[in-house]
């Protein structure tokens, strides 16, 4: 499903964010991406998710090639990865509703159907009630929420996660942790970026630790 | 399919321009600015072309003779003259009048005239044309009219106003367009950066657009159709100012000085048609351009 070869990142002058990263990740596989901030557990997200590309070496997602990938079979996989991303990326002046819609809209689905999914999606993550609030009136719980409706409302290949339980309380990072859990059960394959050792304790997941930018 | 991205284009454009007021009434006024001047100019254009082809036109017309004419025939054809609007038939030259008239041009050489067993030059007769009657073609039309009479040798009229208002014109036609091509490309130039403005007020927008998976036609479309309806609204208004200001300044010139004869003109339905229809194409443009700037960064 995803294959990276020797994959160097680097932004310039500093230190390379990622160091010759090889890593397969199976279809239905549930991996954890740890190791400290800065290490570049982003960096790898991001070059996964293509809005990054790699300094050198090769990345192969579902397929396809992102060296070689034109910008609408971008578009076209990117529709069958789901991110929730550490800042969410939610649309302040849309509501709940809309912020979700959205990732149906650009595949043309008609109304009747986008509201049905919508509506469904939402009460599966507990949201039915906030449809019409607009990011801002919510908590960063279920801002996370949010996001992560938008992100598996097409039923993804693939849904990579950043930090999504980065700011919760402990109950609310249960949740979370529960519901990709479910939604990896569902058959997708999912990806959890995080620097927390908390979350990983008594997991039997597999995890794969960076650290300055290599795979220790 | 088609109809629910057609309903959404609809919908973003809408809210899009809702959403951010002000940035788009700043690109609207902005546009009525550079299409004022730009229609503006092309009004000025306009006028300077009318009134060359005012001036250009012919004064006076000549129909030569074969030898000299009948009373009758020349009582006829004055009689068909009168028929075309705007016509003042000044006098009829005799062969002897011609002859005369050469003499005293020629002065101490008429003697070489002596020589001549008759006198080679035709009878004519002389009209005025009035030229704010005469339309473009009348001249012509009289001469091919005139020229199929019985007795009438030739038709000619004096169409060296018309060669040296049309080099003024095809100079002044020069200048229009060299003029005219950079104000429009500084009029695209505005524009494009009036929308690049909106664009770069919805960068967050674009981007996470494309990051659920947009392509870039689709996050393309709404500003297209935002940037021609920009292009519309500021195009319209640019003409309607130009309408009260030319209406405006003929009622003050007339009740001025006698400027009657400088009649100013406005642009024609079509021409204001067109010029509308430029005005969305430069906005159209103008978001292509942008969003062309926006999408390769
Ligand atoms: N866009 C960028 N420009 C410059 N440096 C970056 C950029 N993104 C990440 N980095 C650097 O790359 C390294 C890894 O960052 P990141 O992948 O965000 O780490 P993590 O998510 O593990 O905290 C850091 O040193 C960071 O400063
Ligand atoms: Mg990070």
């Amino acid at each position: 499903m995803i294959q990276l070869f020797n994959v160097y990142k680097s932004f310039g002058s500093k230190n390379p964010a990622l160091i010759d990263v090889s890593l397969t990740v199976e279809k239905g596989d549930f991996v954890f991406i740890t190791g400290p901030s800065g290490a570049g557990k982003t960096t790898l997200l991001k070059i996964i998710f293509c809005t990054e590309k790699p300094s050198s070496g090769h990345a192969l997602v579902d397929g396809r090639n992102l060296n070689r990938i034109n910008d609408r079979e971008l578009a076209f996989l990117r529709r069958r990865i789901g991110v929730v991303f550490q800042d969410f990326k939610l649309l302040p002046r849309r509501n709940v509703f809309e912020n979700v819609a959205l990732a149906l809209e650009i595949m043309g689905f008609p109304l009747p159907m986008i509201r049905r999914k919508v509506h469904q999606t939402l009460r599966y993550l507990g949201l039915a009630n906030k449809e019409g609030y607009y990011p801002p009136q919510l908590s960063g719980g279920e801002q996370q929420r949010v996001a992560i409706a938008r992100a598996i409302i097409n039923n993804p290949l693939i849904l990579l996660a950043d930090e999504p339980t980065g700011n919760l309380d402990p109950d609310l990072t249960m949740e979370i942790m529960a519901l990709l859990k479910e939604i990896h059960i569902r058959g997708t394959t999912v990806i959890v970026a995080t620097h927390s050792q908390e979350l990983l304790k008594d997991t039997r997941r597999r995890i794969v630790t960076l650290n300055k930018g290599r795979i220790v | 399919m088609k109809i629910t991205f057609f309903r959404y284009f609809v919908r973003q454009t809408l809210a899009n321009i809702f959403d951010n007021r002000l940035v788009h009434l700043v690109g609207v006024g902005t546009m009525v600015i550079a299409f004022l001047i730009f229609d503006a100019f092309i009004l000025v254009f306009v006028n300077l072309n009318h009134w060359t082809e005012e001036w250009g036109r012919p004064l006076t017309m000549s129909i030569y003779f074969k030898g000299t004419p009948e009373r009758v025939v020349l009582e006829s054809i004055e009689k068909e003259l009168l028929h075309f609007p705007g016509v003042t038939i000044k006098r009829f030259i005799s062969k002897d009048d011609a002859m005369e008239t050469l003499r005293r041009q020629l002065g101490g050489k008429a003697g070489l005239l002596d020589g001549l067993e008759e006198n080679p030059l035709p009878a004519s007769l002389e009209i005025i044309l009035s030229r704010d009657k005469t339309g473009d073609s009348l001249p012509y039309q009289m001469k091919t009219r005139m020229e199929t009479i019985d007795g009438v040798d030739e038709v000619q009229y004096s169409q060296e106003w018309i060669k040296r208002f049309q080099a003024i014109m095809e100079a002044i036609k020069l200048i229009g367009i060299v003029f005219g091509g950079l104000l429009f490309l500084a009029a695209l130039f505005v524009i494009t950066n009036t929308i690049k403005l909106t664009i770069y007020s919805r960068k967050d927008e674009i981007e996470i657009l494309k990051l659920v998976g947009a392509t870039n036609r689709f996050v393309k479309i709404p500003f297209l159709i935002e940037g021609s309806i920009q292009g519309f609204l500021g195009g319209s208004l640019a003409l309607i100012i130009l309408f009260l200001v030319y209406i405006t300044a003929i009622t003050k010139v007339d009740l001025g000085i006698g400027f009657a004869s400088l009649d100013i003109i406005f642009l024609s339905p079509q021409f204001t048609l067109f010029l509308l229809l430029m005005s969305i194409i430069i906005g159209f443009i103008g978001s292509t351009i942008s969003l062309g700037r926006f999408f390769r960064t």
